[in-house]
């Protein structure tokens, strides 16, 4: 089922070193660096999510938003409004969400969509949704949900704010990066990139195209609704135009390509620079000139991308990684 | 038995009638050279057979089971696959991988890889493992082409011109994987302008004009058939 190399990297001691190290960082971190490791931590696991899709098969989805809101608007709905435990919460959300995925996968094979069709109907998708999601009172309307006080009992999918949840997104970050490197060594991934380089090629070999993009969309929208139960539980907040916007699939879609599409640890590498360095430009210059922070991102990103456009990691594995042959090649 | 029959096929584009009611059978273990001046229809009629392209009217049954209109990726899976006279590239992936993906119709991923390196290697591109498609000289993309067919451990291949702009010497490597898989058992169909290859390869030969077959013979036959001569050899014949 899966080539050795993933069973290589689970047994890669950098793998699991920079994990203990990271997840050490909040004994020795502020609260603040702490939160802002949390918010890089969730778009380190919603990039690699959507990766599946967006960098793997090449579908540019800003469904995503879609995806993030049935994790957080529903379960927290379902808590709040029916009482119904936020465990079953994010079964039920991710049920819904795959099921939303799979329905939007066949809808693009269905009408033979090319990219930018695809783009457009997945963002009227996201568009319809948090149409949806502000209009009706169940999902909190516009004005939101807030979820009971987080008083770290587990079995209530509560954490303990904090320390906790940074844990927590540790975890799921880590996950769906081996997902990403299980899929690419596995056959899903060769077909996925074959689709995405040539589908008429992919075909001719055999490859069912309607099947794996079914079963990327599937798995990606699972993972990104997870992710979202867990970030709702973290603000405590469920917030429509955070969680149900698209312009969180943008955010999403920009740290993957500056880190490296398709990828396995490429949207991580994007996510893990660019939130902190969003964060920490907001905090020293956002007082200063309004908007400023936001320019000089701007020029970062656009630097990054005009310089490798295949992203940061190819520059760094040809910096570094290929030499050592620590890291097995993905 | 015959195991590829294509039973009154035409297919109409438009105005143009690519197509007009072409009948053959190939045997199994055959080797069936189609030849036919440009335009005569001939890609149109493997995209008609290999599912890419849904006919007008006619049928192809393969293996004893009609399968107009199954998808290609199915028809691959059931061991009928194609090549394309267009080669095809592929922006990210080595050709190690793409003919990976092609192992993967029958074999696990753990056996896939070596396999996909191995048929490279036998069609000449052992040195080109880890190259993308899209740097590959055009004679490397038909070899190419040629072992993403093999890799899928097939019973029957459509081959569309793979030899074009192959020198002699280079065909070498083509014409003796598609020997040996002969010899196994594998069933060929050819497109090909190169005449000499073909007559070295094809069991049988069948001649295609302006979207219908005109003559159909053994090899050695064919160059006599006046309509052939005409249509499609000309001043070339005694070249
Ligand atoms: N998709 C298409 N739409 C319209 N006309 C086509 C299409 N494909 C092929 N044709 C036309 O059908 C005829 C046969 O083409 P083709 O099958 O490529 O011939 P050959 O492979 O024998 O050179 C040509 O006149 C070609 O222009
Ligand atoms: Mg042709």
């Amino acid at each position: 089922m899966i080539k050795d190399d993933f069973f290589k990297t689970l047994a890669s001691p950098w793998l699991w070193g920079i994990v203990l190290l990271g997840a050490m960082l909040p004994m020795v971190l502020s609260s603040y660096y702490t939160h802002i490791l949390t918010i890089a931590l969730v778009y380190v696991a919603l990039a690699s999510a959507w990766n599946i899709v967006g960098g793997m098969s090449g579908q540019i989805s800003l469904a995503h938003s879609l995806f993030i809101g049935t994790g957080a608007m529903l379960s927290a709905a379902l808590l709040v409004k029916l009482g119904i435990n936020m465990w079953a919460g994010l079964v039920i959300a991710a049920a819904t969400a795959g099921l939303l995925g799979a329905i939007i996968a066949w809808i693009d094979f269905r009408f033979q969509l090319g990219h930018l069709s695809f783009v457009l109907i997945t963002l009227a998708f996201a568009e319809m949704a948090s149409i949806v999601v502000e209009g009706w009172d169940f999902l909190g309307g516009a004005s939101g949900l807030l979820l009971p006080q987080d008083t770290g009992n587990f079995l209530d999918f509560q954490f303990g704010g904090g320390r906790g949840a940074f844990w927590v997104m540790l975890g799921l970050a880590t996950i769906i990066v081996l997902v990403n490197v299980a899929i690419l060594n596995s056959p899903l991934g060769y077909y996925l990139r074959t689709i995405r380089d040539n589908e008429k090629a992919a075909q001719a070999i055999g490859v069912n195209v309607l099947r794996q993009k079914t079963t990327a969309m599937v798995i990606s929208a699972v993972l990104t609704s997870i992710v979202g139960t867990a970030y709702v539980r973290y603000l405590t907040f469920a917030d429509p135009y955070l969680l149900a916007s698209p312009v969180i699939t943008i955010e999403i879609v920009l740290f993957a390509t500056v880190g490296g599409l398709g990828r396995a640890y490429g949207p991580a590498l994007g996510a893990l620079l660019l939130v902190p360095l969003g964060e920490v430009l907001r905090g020293k210059l956002g007082g200063a000139v309004p908007g400023l922070h936001y320019f000089i991102y701007g020029i970062v990103v656009i630097v990054v991308i005009l310089a490798t456009p295949s992203g940061l990691l190819p520059l760094f594995e040809r910096l570094f990684w290929r030499r050592s042959r620590m890291l097995p090649k993905i | 038995m015959a195991l590829l029959e294509v039973d009154k096929v035409s297919k109409r584009f438009g105005g143009l009638l690519a197509l007009n009611g072409v009948s053959f059978a190939v045997e199994k273990g055959g080797i069936l050279g189609i030849i036919g001046p440009n335009g005569a229809g001939k890609t149109t009629l493997f995209g008609v057979i290999s599912g890419f392209i849904r006919p007008s009217s006619g049928d192809v049954h393969f293996d004893g089971v009609r399968i107009t209109g199954i998808s290609p990726d199915k028809l691959t899976r059931r061991g009928l696959v194609r090549s394309f006279q267009i080669v095809q590239t592929f922006a990210d992936m080595t050709a190690l991988d793409v003919v990976t993906t092609a192992a993967l119709t029958r074999r696990p991923i753990r056996e896939a890889t070596d396999y996909a390196a191995d048929v490279l290697t036998r069609v000449g591109l052992g040195k080109k493992l880890d190259e993308t498609p899209a740097t590959l000289s055009l004679q490397d993309k038909k070899l190419l082409e040629l072992a993403k067919c093999v890799a899928t451990d097939p019973q029957c291949i459509l081959l569309d011109e793979v030899m074009a702009g192959l020198t002699m010497a280079e065909t070498e490597a083509p014409i003796g994987i598609i020997r040996e898989l002969n010899r196994q058992g594998v069933t060929f169909v050819m497109v090909e302008h190169v005449i000499p290859v073909i007559m070295r390869l094809a069991t049988s030969m069948v001649v295609i004009n302006f979207g219908e077959k005109i003559a159909e013979a053994a090899p050695e036959e064919i160059v006599k058939d006046s309509k052939v001569v005409e249509a499609y050899f000309g001043e070339h014949l005694d070249a």
